[in-house]
């Protein structure tokens, strides 16, 4: 502040900031922030009698997805599942699953009620999402509003105010009252002469108004926005204290109470109601018999005309001999399956490496949030715990399932520890947001991906530089999506550039099958 | 937690780790997967997308004696031993009848030559050999009287990374890891990346 924005500089902001146009192209383009997706379901034709065989390697939202458009048009397919459910890392837990992670195996002891479950990995389902949302109508299955972000939840880090925790709009507000005035300060009308008219002028100093909660002199004096402390219904309104900038900054947190109704969670969000494996489990419901568990694949063997698949059923191998593979088996696990995949094919498999998220979940044996006015929405710590969840379903009811911890890059201090460590962690984390969190919350689950059976790693990881796919990555991707001697594909949210979102899978199953049709098609 | 204790069904494929005392009925139950495959590959031939080497051929001595190292918390519990760190809970429910079970049903896999991933100086890297082979064979096929494991056969990567980690330190350092003692040296005796390359690289043209 004792040093002004200068004129020039400030345009050069405003220049950077009306390129953004040109910005978000490349972004898109680097997979950071995927354009909304064009609905892209294929336009498949009925096999050749005779050439309409397919074996999908794996029950991931991938291979549903490529099994059932094949079926409805008279392939004849057979889904091989490894595990004894489908739906890979979208996964729900509720009372009596069984979570299998290797060495730590856990039963789900949760009350067995419709709103007791927690969605293990896949939770959230932007409305951009177009062709999962496609499915979820075409199978029938319910949606509701998932809820993102409650102001009323709360910001809390070590580092800021002694570790209190703050409402996250009490943290939102002051923020952008303090950089509304720095706006303010940077950009005065005697500023304003050019290239701007009065009125343009007038409309920048009023957003700049609206965006801090600033006064008529543009400064910023405290808000309702973050609500009264007290009174503003049938009395006047007390207005809250500011919460001076310079506490706030202390924590990196604080970002999050601006942008997370930004991005990919900006879109509203939904979740199926009952657990997101309600998706999985429309299309099991509808693919019926094709679908078969536990059997495990022994081989893929890639011919000129088709691929010969071995496997495991009731402890005796079998074998498929199909016209097309479509394979969703985690990039990692296919080094250990015996194969005539091309190297260079094989050698782009082996450079993709395994993601670490985890999280962590409990029973509350009351819904504490909802008495302190928290309904739905995430809470942040700087506690390695990262999140809180509260549901957004079950609103009202006696219990409810807390998700105790998120963390989607940085899992392995977390996937190391026995489960008592584990659930020490949870609690040390959660107490920080809820001082009595311990005594209200119960049987814990955990989810450390890296270790779950059939898994072993959260989303593909590409990018090894931290900043997106370099062009080599990229070149190893293009390797990976083309079909092996045209008969084999490997598809999932792996053969993507924005893991992690079903999305992504379903995508990557769209491009499969439309780049199959093309072949037949040619063939014919 | 529950009750972690593993028995041991009898021998029907695909039923390794099964059911904990939990009342059957009130659960979905369904642990009885083959966990070895899951990350050392089809018929334990190894996974390098997991770091996790061949079981298939291995000595049924060193894949007990590492089995119950691991159990103990006398492998796999260094801080730098990643891989390790990954297999050692996998080996902390299991029973000394269990381990017998496992041996037999690995032993029952087919041996298939691991694939060469190594591209360095495999003559350079005879001469060193000369010190492994006075305990793990001229051949690197092994030697239990002295509890050498056979080498040859091997994953090249798994080789690299063990001499690695029983060179720094990370493995063959537990009070109680008798063997590792003993082979701890012998790999800091290799002066650095290259000279492990290159003796791998030699244990690779050794066949099997």
């Amino acid at each position: 502040m004792s040093n002004p924005v200068s004129r020039r500089e400030f345009m050069n902001l405003l220049g950077a900031t009306f390129g953004t146009g040109t910005l978000i192209r490349v972004s898109s383009a680097l997979g950071l922030l995927p354009a909304v997706a064009a609905l892209t379901r294929p336009v498949l034709a009925a096999p050749a009698p005779g050439a309409g065989k397919v074996v999908v390697l794996g029950a991931g939202i991938s291979g549903l997805t490529v099994a059932w458009e094949l079926s409805k048009v008279g392939y004849d397919v057979t889904v091989l599942e490894a595990s004894n459910r489908a739906g890979g890392r979208i996964m729900t837990v509720r009372s009596g699953d069984v979570v299998d992670e290797i060495g730590n195996r856990q039963v789900c002891e949760w009350d067995n009620e419709p709103h007791m479950y927690f969605n293990a990995g896949a939770a959230r389902i932007p409305s951009t999402h177009r062709n999962l949302l496609s499915y979820c109508k075409e199978l029938g299955v319910d949606l509701e509003v998932f809820i993102n972000e409650s102001k009323t939840a709360l910001i809390q880090d070590d580092a800021m105010l002694d570790g209190k925790p703050l409402r996250n709009a009490d943290v939102s507000t002051n923020v952008r009252g303090f950089l509304g005035e720095l706006f303010a300060k940077s950009f005065t009308t005697a500023q304003l002469e050019q290239p701007f008219t009065e009125s343009e002028a007038e409309t920048i100093l009023g957003l700049i108004r609206g965006f801090g909660s600033l006064n008529r002199d543009m400064k910023y004096t405290g808000s309702n926005r973050n609500g009264y402390a007290s009174g503003g219904f049938i009395d006047h309104g007390v207005q809250k204290e500011i919460i001076e900038f310079k506490h706030l900054m202390k924590s990196r947190l604080i970002g999050n109470t601006l942008s997370a109704n930004e991005g990919e969670t900006g879109p509203i969000l939904m979740q199926p109601v009952g657990g997101m494996d309600r998706i999985t489990a429309g299309f099991t419901r509808a693919l019926g018999e094709r679908v078969k568990y536990q059997t495990p694949v022994l081989s893929v063997k890639v011919r000129a005309d088709g691929v010969d698949v071995a496997y495991l059923q009731d402890g005796a191998p079998q074998t498929i001999a199909a016209d097309y593979c479509f394979n969703c088996i985690p990039a990692h696990f296919m080094a250990g399956i015996e194969n005539n995949l091309p190297a260079e094919y094989m050698q782009a498999m082996k450079y993709i490496r395994r993601g670490e998220a985890i999280k962590g979940a409990f029973q509350a044996k009351e819904r504490f949030w909802e008495k302190e006015e928290i309904y739905g929405g995430i809470s942040w710590t700087s506690a390695p715990i990262r999140q809180l969840w509260y549901p957004s379903h079950g609103i009202h009811k006696e219990k409810g399932v807390i998700l105790a911890a998120y963390d989607f890059g940085n899992g392995m201090e977390y996937t190391r520890m026995t489960q008592a460590e584990r659930v020490e962690w949870l609690l040390k984390g959660g107490e920080k947001l809820h001082p009595n969190y311990r005594q209200l919350v119960e049987k814990p689950i955990t989810i450390a991906w890296h270790r779950m059976n059939h898994m072993l790693g959260c989303s593909a990881r590409w990018g090894r530089s931290g900043g997106g796919m370099t062009p080599e990555e990229e070149a190893l991707y293009h390797t990976l999506q083309a079909p092996a001697l045209g008969r084999h594909y490997m598809i999932g949210d792996q053969i993507s550039f924005h893991g992690a979102w079903q999305e992504s899978a379903i995508l990557s199953a769209h491009w499969a099958l439309a780049d199959m049709e093309q072949r037949v098609r040619s063939a014919a | 937690m529950k009750n972690s204790a593993v028995t041991v069904s009898s021998l029907v494929l695909g039923s390794l780790l099964a059911a904990p005392a939990l009342a059957q009925s009130e659960v979905a139950e369904y642990y009885n997967d083959r966990y070895c495959m899951t990350c050392h590959g089809a018929d334990g031939m190894g996974s390098e997308g997991i770091s996790a080497p061949r079981l298939a051929g291995m000595e049924p001595w060193y894949l007990k004696r590492q089995l119950e190292n691991f159990r103990a918390g006398v492998r796999g519990t260094h801080p730098m031993d990643l891989q390790g760190r990954e297999m050692q809970p996998m080996a902390v429910p299991l029973t000394d009848a269990s381990i017998a079970e496992l041996l037999e049903w690995i032993g029952g896999w087919e041996y298939k030559p691991a694939e060469i991933t190594l591209q360095a100086d495999a003559a350079a890297g005879a001469p060193l050999y000369a010190a492994c082979a006075s305990c793990h064979g001229s051949n690197a096929e092994g030697n239990e009287a002295l509890g050498a494991p056979a080498l040859a056969g091997q994953n090249d990567w798994y080789l690299v990374t063990q001499l690695k980690n029983f060179k720094a330190g990370y493995r063959g350092t537990h009070a109680d890891d008798t063997y590792g003692a003993q082979m701890a040296p012998m790999a800091a005796a290799l002066s650095d990346d290259t000279a492990i390359l290159n003796v791998v690289s030699y244990i690779n043209t050794l066949g099997r």
